[in-house]
């Protein structure tokens, strides 16, 4: 395919343009993934969440500019949520990534996390796959921080970084969503703030080490003046040497590769089964019956599985 | 519940040395209730940015946003790197402070609107959907 030998060429147009193919759902788009898979799998897969404004953009900037002055080429997805009264999305996630727009190499991509079918993780690793084709080595996922997307998002990545700040006393609800659980790496950011060392003690008290044998490293950094940025480098360095080592056949991603093609088989199986039941008059009955309380939710939905998949 | 529709995405940029971009953030935030995607780029951004950014996110317009009566010169080397780099599928508009004389010279320079500080936000609007339709 055309599109594919200039994606493979690097041509950053036909990146963009697959990309988007597959946010819309296209049939083309995913069959022009199959065709780019044989190149991918080798890039690291860096995901970045934590609360909104607490410096992850910036972050990934520094990032980007550092990795770059390495020689690694970088590409960048960096999610916003989507309004769910327009369906409308300001993205703006390049505004703090000013340094690593400016350099040749560097992709940005911002994308809207829409209602995906299969959740964000869908689109997610379809523009994956499309920058590793592209030629990144280092991919970097910024996400929007918020429960079900981040534990989605963890699962297409390698290694998560979760980013907090002084004043995270306010995102008790990250820690009960399991936030602090599927971090790699922690950054203290904006440390120059007061509290930066008393919050690095407290959530590294969260942080149940027994369980794992990679040790969460806890960083202070103050992304907008470059602090902790090596450090945060040689933490990603060290955490991907750890996976190798620890997984010389790739098993960690061979379990998350599972996780996905049943979150995506779950998503497919619905939506197919939706376009060819939902208006057929067996289930509408039902649909029915639950409406005018004629029937309880538990006896209709056993009832239309019934119909849909009978035993 | 399928949400994998085509969106109108849209790129809001502030070329050159303008550094006021209040009505550049109005017109975004309208743009997206509107229920478009809206990539903003920050202020300061030369043209070879603005159009690498254009092409990275894959939009279907970009609006320059100019408020330094620069906006003859500044779209028109928009307008020729487009040409240079072959790029036919993106529409360009120009919002901002533009004197009514200067309009037909940006269309002449093949601008697809023009928004003049002042035009409602909901004629901006449909005008965009308008042009995103027949694409
Ligand atoms: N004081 C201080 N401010 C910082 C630091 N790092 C970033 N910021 C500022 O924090 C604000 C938010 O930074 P972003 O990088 O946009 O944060 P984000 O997490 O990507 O934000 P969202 O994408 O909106 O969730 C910006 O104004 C940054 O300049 C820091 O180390 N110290
Ligand atoms: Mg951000």
């Amino acid at each position: 395919m055309e599109l594919i030998k200039k994606i493979l060429d690097g041509n950053e147009a036909s990146a963009a343009r697959l990309i988007s193919m597959i946010e819309e759902g296209r049939e083309e788009g995913y069959r022009a993934i199959a065709a780019l898979f044989p190149h991918t799998g080798k890039a690291h897969i860096v995901g970045i969440t934590g609360a909104p404004g607490s410096g992850k953009s910036t972050i990934i900037d520094k990032l980007a500019i550092k990795f770059s002055e390495m020689g690694k080429k970088i590409g960048i997805i960096a999610i916003d949520p989507t309004s769910i009264k327009s369906n409308g999305a300001l993205l703006g996630d390049r505004v703090r990534m000013r340094g690593a727009e400016r350099i040749e190499g560097v992709f940005i991509r911002s994308m809207a996390h829409r209602g995906y079918p299969g959740g964000i993780a869908k689109a997610t690793m379809g523009a994956l796959y499309v920058l590793e084709g592209l030629g990144k080595d280092l991919i970097i996922i910024e996400s929007v921080g918020v429960g079900q997307t981040e534990l989605q998002i963890s699962s297409v990545c390698d290694t998560v970084i979760t980013v907090f700040t002084p004043d995270y006393g306010d995102d008790v609800q990250l820690m009960k969503a399991g936030i602090i659980e599927i971090g790699d790496i922690i950054v203290i950011n904006k440390s120059d703030m007061p509290g930066a060392e008393e919050a690095a003690k407290d959530i590294a008290s969260h942080i149940n080490y027994e369980k794992k044998d990679w040790q969460v490293p806890v960083i202070l950094a103050q992304a907008q003046r470059g602090e902790g940025i090596d450090r945060i480098i040689d933490a990603l360095g060290s955490h991907l040497e750890y996976l190798k080592k620890n997984n010389p056949k790739g098993e960690y991603r061979a379990q998350k590769l599972r996780k996905l093609m049943f979150l995506f088989l779950k998503e497919e199986l619905w939506v197919r089964a939706m376009k060819k039941w939902i208006d057929r008059n067996e289930i509408k009955g039902i649909v029915d019956m639950v409406e005018n309380r004629e029937i309880d939710i538990y006896s209709a939905v056993s009832q239309a599985a019934g119909i849909i998949l009978p035993d | 519940m399928a949400d994998d529709k085509k969106r109108i995405k849209i790129l809001i940029a502030k070329p050159g040395l303008d550094g006021h971009d209040r009505g550049a953030k109005v017109v975004a935030q309208a743009l997206k209730e509107a229920g478009m995607e809206v990539i903003y780029s920050g202020l300061h951004k030369r043209i070879d940015q603005i159009i690498n950014i254009a092409i990275q996110e894959d939009v279907d317009f970009i609006g320059l946003s100019i408020m330094t009566g620069a906006h003859i010169p500044i779209t028109q080397k928009l307008m020729n790197k487009l040409k240079e780099k072959g790029i036919t599928d993106k529409m360009v508009f120009v919002g901002g402070v533009i004197p009514s004389m200067d309009i037909p010279k940006l269309k002449e320079l093949g601008v697809g609107g023009i928004f003049p500080g002042g035009t409602p936000l909901q004629e901006t609007i449909e005008f965009i959907k308008s042009k995103a339709q027949k694409a």
